[in-house]
């Protein structure tokens, strides 16, 4: 099933025969995947699947143990520190938190990437976070701190931040957790269009199905460490895959067993505590 | 038996383990800090949070470790008709010893900690992740000026500690017990060393400054990413800046004296 979604030659990010292990657990095992330039792609899986370990794999948070991990031609693991930081330039990431400083009012946490990497004059500076702050529609709390915020808010801030350097592409981790279902629909409008608009790549890890299919042009399906699942919106609600089906309409039993391996019960409840 | 070999093998390999990932971790902070001349509001910024902050506490504290000295060292010299070398005795033990070493001790708790904390719940939270991915250098940017302010404001601690603690020392000696205020003064003025013995506080001090900033940095970079794991880091923060305050403090002295 590892195979690329059909007419993706153009594809921003490539992963090729990829493996990932944590000490002797196996996280990801002969994964490849090609993200298409200026679409929304999804990535869904289980909790525990490997989702965000590709997210960082991408980012070049770490490195795999074999394969390939190509973004925009450029393989990530071979970089150094330098040209794996200058690539991060034209990297967004939505962490799940938001990952706002928490010492820095809003404005300050959008203008936090320009200060570090651009000269811009204090009067362009503001202007630029203030456009960054309406796209979100968060101008009027530019003057709150992050505390001061309600998680969906948070995440709005964090997304005008990912979009400061206007970068070619950016990866949501988890995006729509703990949300309410106005903030739900807030994120899923803001990553279509912010996709549209700025013509950049999005690339969403999710495990909620309804607002991911909504906002995604092609999905991925993990499981195993692997793909196993593919295609449009569309074509995975309609998959005969008992897997597919079960992650998609939400199954509690199926492929992916409901009960943790154990031994036999009748013996385990008879034998002595130790 | 076999089972109490292989945790005790364990648990040296991961503590060699974890002191060269110390060392190799601090290594890149003070190669960070060649960065920080652009960065000098940051520095600022934490000498105000570590050192500043901090100053009630070792204030309050040199006053009474000085007037606890005016007392005992009264109270033994007198007894040999030298109460007049009162400040000499306080001066010397606050500049030489107690001056450094509880500054670095009282630092270790109230900085110390809460750098580690700070830290720890920054990785807790992603922000240090949320640089890394915006092409920002956490070791840059948050850890560099950390570890520098505490390097700058310990010895600065330091020497308040012990000009607050001869105070204390003269409001007790002389305000209270009755010594003469002119040897009081005369005599530290003529015992007390600059190089001999006010340096080698120094000295101490920006020793400890190291050690205690080293330690608060790195337990709070390499702590375990929950509310446990941050507990548990700052809790060794403190112990471990202690130990090596104290056990550092004996080689130092053994090293200025000559006499080990």
């Amino acid at each position: 099933m590892n195979t690329s979604p059909s007419g993706s030659r153009d594809a921003l990010v490539e992963i090729r025969n990829l493996r990932f292990s944590r000490g002797e657990r196996l996280i990801l095992n002969d994964l490849s995947l090609d993200i298409p330039r200026g679409t929304v792609t999804a990535i869904m899986g289980g909790s525990g699947s490997g989702k965000t370990t590709i997210l960082n794999l991408i980012g070049g948070r770490i490195k795999p143990d074999t394969g390939q991990v190509l973004v925009d031609g450029i393989s990530v693991p071979d970089l150094s520190t330098r040209e794996l930081f200058e690539l991060r330039k034209r990297m967004g990431m939505l962490f799940q938190t938001g990952a706002l400083l928490t010492d820095l009012s809003v404005f300050e946490n959008v203008a936090f990437p320009i200060r570090e990497h651009t000269k811009l004059s204090e009067t362009l500076l503001r202007k630029v976070v203030l456009m960054k702050l309406e796209t979100v529609g968060l101008r009027g709390a530019r003057d709150l701190m992050p505390s001061e915020l309600s998680g969906g808010m948070a995440r709005r801030v964090a997304l005008a931040r990912s979009i400061a350097l206007e970068p070619m592409m950016i990866m949501y981790d988890e995006p729509f957790t703990g949300l309410d279902p106005i903030s739900k629909g807030i994120i899923a409008k803001l990553i279509r269009e912010l996709n549209r608009s700025l013509g950049i790549t999005s690339i969403v890890i999710s495990h909620d199905v309804p607002e991911t299919c909504l906002i995604s042009d092609y999905a991925y399906l993990l499981g195993d460490g692997h793909i196993i699942g593919q295609g449009t919106p569309a074509e995975l609600q309609k998959s005969n895959s008992e897997y597919v089906r079960q992650f998609m309409d939400g199954l509690p039993d199926g492929p992916v067993p409901y009960e943790y391996p154990a031994g036999d019960y009748l013996q385990d409840l008879m034998e002595e505590a130790a | 038996m076999n089972g109490m070999v292989r945790t005790l093998g364990r648990v040296v390999v991961e503590g060699i383990e974890r002191l060269g990932r110390a060392g190799l971790f601090i290594f890149d902070v003070v190669r960070g800090t060649a960065e920080l001349r652009s960065r000098f509001g940051l520095v600022v910024q934490q000498i105000y949070a570590v050192g500043v902050l901090t100053l009630l506490i070792i204030l309050v504290s040199g006053l009474f470790v000085g007037m606890v000295l005016g007392l005992q060292g009264y109270n033994t010299l007198v007894k040999f008709g030298s109460a007049n070398s009162l400040g000499l005795l306080v001066a010397l033990s606050l500049v030489r010893e107690l001056g450094p070493v509880v500054t670095a001790l009282l630092f270790a708790g109230r900085a110390g900690s809460a750098l580690t904390a700070e830290i720890g719940l920054m990785k807790a939270t992603e922000q240090l992740a949320g640089m890394e991915m915006m092409a920002v250098n956490p070791i840059t940017r948050v850890i560099a000026p950390r570890f520098i302010a505490g390097v700058v404001a310990m010895p600065l601690l330091a020497a308040l500690f012990s000009a607050i603690g001869v105070l204390g020392g003269h409001l007790v000696g002389v305000g209270l017990l009755g010594v003469d205020a002119g040897p009081f003064w005369s005599q530290m003025q003529a015992g007390v060393d600059f190089y001999g013995d006010i340096m080698n506080g120094v000295i101490k001090s920006t020793v400890f400054g190291l050690v205690c900033s080293g330690i608060a940095v790195f337990e709070g970079y390499d702590a375990v990413p929950t509310s446990e794991g941050v507990a548990r880091a700052t809790n060794r923060t403190v112990v471990y800046s202690s130990l090596a305050v104290l056990g550092l403090d004996f080689v130092l002295t053994a090293l200025t004296l000559g006499e080990v």
